[in-house]
């Protein structure tokens, strides 16, 4: 049987306890201890993107981080994108563009172009592409996810 | 499983010494392979706290020695001060996708030994030691040496890699690292790694090496000493391509078959030969 760990994580500005076994990764955390089921399992393999969180600012996979080894990290999720009930620009500019279909891949589209716009504040719509190479939208909706990035960067679709 | 973060590389050694334990650097292969249930290690012992696998150091001729728990995008960030980095840079901004790359580590990749990954190719080709550490202390394996078969490393039980040094490769030599994926993020269908140093028109310095083709990096020195004296014409690559083409051993799989990586390989190896030798030329006429 697997052990079961104690430990502390810094989610969206909050210290939460959480036990779990030493193999929980971070979302499996997220999702099915904590119900902040914001972040998505699709592949669990790092493939799809749609568990991307963000680790100290950074995009990591949700999936193939495993949470005991956090530690003392902040874990931002989409869940502490949006201020007091009013969306990020990220978010409100994915709405805007008409950039969410199912929406499965659309909390690690937000987290990841939230972290790749605060490091390229006027990037070009092929930079942003390759932002996003790592998150996959089965509905094949790029075109107006890359339109809504450059939206929310504050420059000309 | 149990779980442990050790703080210096001889807590870790001593950890790993027990009987499937495994150690976790970026997680990026271990972590979807234990949710695929492939591995299941009764301890895990994570190297994240151990501060000074993360140093990276750049010698006074541009070679690199590069800690195991650096992240591809730290790597990838350098400014290459040398051939040997210029192309070890330069894999390491190939692999996977951002997000992947915030957290695998060189050390990982390594130890893992995917034939078709990155790193390997152009650590090989660049000549490059690694340093491992173990219950007896530490070694130096050249990077040659280091890559046994498909997922099989010269590591011993309870051994760490801990660093890797990448030598700077001849003054004025260029390195270029050219990988064909079938989609952005994949790995290689077949990846080149080159050095090429270039002197009154003819090539002065060769180093060659051909990822995904075999169960480890293929490079052949008959191939490198053919292209020297040459202008790097077609002729020159055609031979060298021929000599590596014979020393690999490519599997079929979804990313191609076999036949069709032997194609590629002569039209990768003159894209990436091309590349480095326009770079050593621009920069020494």
């Amino acid at each position: 049987m697997a052990d079961t760990l104690s430990y502390e994580l810094r989610i969206n500005g909050e210290v939460l306890s959480v036990a779990s076994p030493a193999t929980a990764t971070l979302l499996d955390v997220l999702r099915y201890q904590l119900g902040m089921t914001g972040s998505k399992r699709g592949c669990n393999q790092g493939v799809c993107g749609a568990c991307t969180v963000l680790l100290d600012g950074v995009p990591v996979r949700g999936c193939l981080t495993l949470a005991a080894n956090v530690g003392e990290r902040a874990v931002t999720t989409v869940e502490g994108m949006s201020q007091g009930g009013t969306l990020s620009r990220v978010q409100q500019a994915l709405l805007d563009a008409g950039a969410i279909q199912c929406g499965f891949c659309t909390p690690g589209v937000v987290v990841t172009l939230e972290a790749f716009l605060r490091d390229h504040p006027k990037p070009s719509a092929d930079e942003v592409r390759h932002a996003l190479s790592g998150n996959l939208c089965r509905c094949s909706g790029y075109v107006k996810i890359v339109e809504a990035a450059v939206i929310a960067a504050g420059a000309a679709p | 499983m149990r779980f442990a973060s050790p703080e210096t590389i001889a807590d870790a050694v001593r950890l790993l010494s027990e009987e499937g334990a495994r150690c976790l650097s970026g997680g990026q292969s271990l972590v979807a392979m234990m949710n695929a249930d492939l591995v299941a290690p009764s301890t895990l012992v994570s190297l994240r706290r151990i501060g000074e696998l993360g140093r990276i150091e750049v010698g006074s001729d541009g070679g690199l020695s590069i800690g195991a728990m650096a992240t591809h995008a730290t790597v990838a960030g350098l400014k290459p001060a040398s051939a040997g980095a210029e192309l070890v840079i330069a894999a390491a901004g190939a692999i996977g996708h951002p997000a992947i790359r915030n957290q695998g580590t060189i050390g990982g990749s390594i130890a893992h030994a995917d034939p078709a990954a990155d790193y390997p190719t152009a650590i090989v080709c660049a000549e490059s030691t690694v340093v491992v550490a173990g219950a007896s202390g530490q070694r130096r394996v050249p990077a040659a040496d280091f890559f046994k078969g498909f997922y099989e490393t010269a590591l011993g039980p309870g051994e760490i890699v801990i660093a890797v040094e990448v030598p700077a490769g001849a003054a004025g030599a260029r390195g270029h690292y050219e990988k064909f994926a079938l989609i952005d993020g994949d790995f290689a269908v077949v990846s080149v790694a080159v050095i090429i140093g270039m002197s009154g028109g003819r090539c002065s310095f060769a180093r060659l090496a051909i990822g995904a083709c075999a169960a480890a990096p293929v490079r052949d020195p008959a191939a490198e000493a053919q292209l020297i004296g040459t202008p790097l014409d077609e002729a020159a690559l055609d031979g060298a391509a021929d000599l590596l083409v014979g020393r690999c051993d490519p599997i079929d799989d979804f990313r191609g078959s076999a036949s069709y990586r032997l194609k590629l390989v002569p039209r990768l190896l003159k894209r990436a030969v091309n590349a480095a030798k326009q770079k050593a030329e621009r920069a020494h006429g």
